[in-house]
């Protein structure tokens, strides 16, 4: 019971002091190891964890297909894309090249006329040049996924050079280059797949946006037209709006704010209308059409950066203060032992 | 109480009275506003926690977001759907994580009273071990230790997408009635929120990601806001110490606020040329 109640604890609490004072303490083995040492042990262990994660993960699939539970299909992909990625990490490298030793100084054109039909070359000068270069000893720039497909490249270029040899790259590394089984999994079937998940947020933005844009209340209608703003104000077309446009926005926006405290509406319209003709009139006179005599506060784009800079950025860093000070309590109770999570 | 007080206030001017003496030697230059910071905020939630065990009342507002998740747990069980919990796609080195299992487990006791399935998909290894450690205690708190099982939490994928892939599944297959967001969120809740929202669920979200809080916030019914999701454990647990911190928190964000405004007012008079004194410079932020 000591080690599963009390010693948990008495970790958390020991080491969680440990790294928040070590921040302070003027010594470089502890600072060293509150910097980096402790991070690194959490890397260390969650590497190891994720052995837990993958075999909970396949055999949920693999039960769920054993006892052919609900769209048990679903499930063979996945224990299929599991299978398959194992294999191209560990079994497969792929990741071939093919290296030629003291290329013919001549036959350097037909190098890269041969090394046209497997890849696309931008710029054959510079890659001529690169070739010259190195002519004693040249890898040619396109990885193979098969084997025999780089022997039969290294097929049709031997005579190009005294040697021509295939290898492949190191264990590990293959995962990183392009051209190995893993790299090909990773880039033609994983990153359209994620690309397609994040793409769909957009969607999603528009239909959120939506109902919370609709005009229920006064903070809606408020965020409505905040988001209107900002939107323009951050396209190009906001800067070409003229003043009349804003000043007039501005003048129903004020009548709309004062609508519910004034009952008799013939007041309310002779208050817009007379707003209306005053901005106008105060227009001509001081000549607003030139952009040196424009107020400021009629342009949308000044408009979308006030409410930017201003009322948007109070308001999160209120939220910021507020999370900072959760965390700290948060943090507090942990360590002293208060709250276990764990 | 004032006793206690005062003896909370002599440990902390000991400390910093410590610190001061080894500063440069001891202790590492350039950090002691921090330090300070760190040793005042500490004694503040210190008091107010023992304050709380004395017996202390303390009032906390109705939160709307933690009073609805017994009610979400309810529909659920009245509709005999099952409740799905996301606890966020970071791992334990998040307070956010931290925060959002210590949730789960009071969501777990709820559910295991109410005999409702309960679904945790996770991001991460770790975090599945301490989700399912924070079940399994609080289906034993409920007295129904005989219903739970260990893929009541289940891992999916490290990445982002996939995971979200997966739990968006898991809702367009299974419509659970309930679904809680709490934890650390990045680009996935939106899509999570908004499926969810499609299912016709009664959702409940809360997180410390700043960013993602208006999504949740157009997409959920409720949503725990910055400090009321660190709040929540302490708020549903309802033991004195828990609150205490909460109380402590409130007054050290009074005192931020107080600093604020002195350093406004300071800088302000200074800028205007009525004052020789830098605030900025004295309290080492400048």
């Amino acid at each position: 019971m000591f080690l599963k109640r009390q010693m948990p604890t008495i970790i958390a609490i020991s080491v969680g002091l440990f790294i928040l004072f070590g921040h302070f303490i003027n010594y470089e083995p502890i600072q060293h190891f509150v910097d980096n040492d402790a991070t690194q042990w959490f890397d260390i262990i969650a590497s190891f964890a994720i052995f837990l994660g993958a075999l909970n993960m396949l055999k949920l699939q693999v039960l769920k297909v054993a006892k052919k539970q609900k769209n048990w299909q679903y499930s063979i992909l996945a224990i299929l894309g599991f299978a398959f990625a194992i294999f191209a990490g560990f079994f497969f490298r792929g990741a071939n090249y093919v290296n030629l030793t003291e290329i013919d100084p001549d036959k350097v054109t037909q190098l890269i006329t041969h090394i046209s039909t497997i890849q696309d070359i931008k710029d054959p000068l510079l890659m001529k040049k690169s070739i010259n270069s190195s002519l004693a000893d040249y890898e040619i720039p396109k990885i193979f996924i098969s084997r025999s497909n780089a022997n039969h490249f290294a097929g049709l270029v031997s005579g190009l050079a005294t040697d021509v040899t295939v290898g492949s790259k190191p264990w590990g590394a293959h995962v990183q280059i392009e051209g190995s089984l893993f790299s090909w999994m990773f880039f033609k079937v994983f990153t359209p797949l994620s690309s397609t998940m994040f793409a769909l947020l957009a969607f999603f933005v528009a239909s959120a946006s939506y109902r919370a844009f609709r005009i229920r209340n006064f903070e809606a209608t408020l965020l409505l037209v905040a988001g209107i703003i900002l939107m323009i104000g951050r396209v190009p077309v906001g800067e070409l709006i003229p003043w009349w446009v804003v000043s007039t926005l501005i003048v129903f926006g004020f009548g709309a704010l004062i609508a519910p405290l004034i009952m008799d509406k013939k007041i309310l319209f002779g208050i817009i209308f007379c707003g209306f003709f005053a901005s106008i009139g105060l227009g001509i006179i001081f000549d607003w059409s030139l952009a040196v005599n424009t107020p400021e506060i009629l342009s949308i784009t000044n408009i979308s950066e006030w409410i930017f800079d201003y009322p948007t950025a109070a308001g999160s860093r209120a939220i910021m203060i507020g999370i900072a000070l959760g965390i700290i309590a948060t943090s507090f109770r942990i360590i002293l032992g208060i709250e276990k999570p764990f | 109480m004032n006793n206690k007080l005062l003896l909370i206030g002599i440990v902390s001017f000991i400390i910093i009275f410590v610190y001061w003496l080894g500063y440069g030697l001891l202790f590492v230059e350039g950090n002691s506003a921090t330090f300070i910071g760190i040793i005042l905020v500490s004694s503040t939630i210190f008091f107010y926690i023992d304050a709380a065990r004395s017996g202390k009342e303390i009032y906390l507002r109705p939160i709307a977001g933690l009073k609805a998740i017994e009610e979400a747990v309810g529909r659920a069980t009245e509709m005999g759907k099952s409740v799905l919990f996301v606890p966020g796609i970071s791992d334990m080195d998040q307070v956010d994580t931290v925060a959002g299992i210590n949730i789960l487990g009071h969501v777990a006791e709820i559910t295991a009273k109410y005999e409702t399935d309960l679904n945790v998909p996770t991001c991460r290894a770790i975090v599945m071990e301490s989700a399912r450690e924070s079940c399994r205690e609080s289906y034993l708190r409920a007295g129904r230790p005989d219903l739970y099982y260990d893929d009541i939490v289940h891992y999916i994928s490290d990445d982002q997408f996939a995971y979200a892939a997966g739990v968006n599944g898991v809702m367009i297959r299974e419509k659970p009635a309930a679904c809680f967001y709490q934890g650390k969120f990045y680009a996935e809740s939106l899509l999570l929120a908004e499926t969810g929202n499609s299912i016709g669920a009664i959702q409940i979200a809360g997180t410390g990601s700043a960013s993602q809080i208006p999504f949740f916030v157009t997409a959920c019914d409720y949503t725990l806001i910055g400090e009321e999701f660190f709040a929540a454990s302490a708020y549903l647990s309802n033991k004195p110490e828990l609150i205490g911190s909460i109380k402590g928190q409130d007054i050290v964000k009074f005192m931020v606020i107080v600093i604020m405004i002195t350093v406004f007012v300071f800088d302000t008079v200074r800028q205007m040329g009525l004052l020789d004194f830098n605030i900025l410079t004295f309290l080492g932020l400048n």
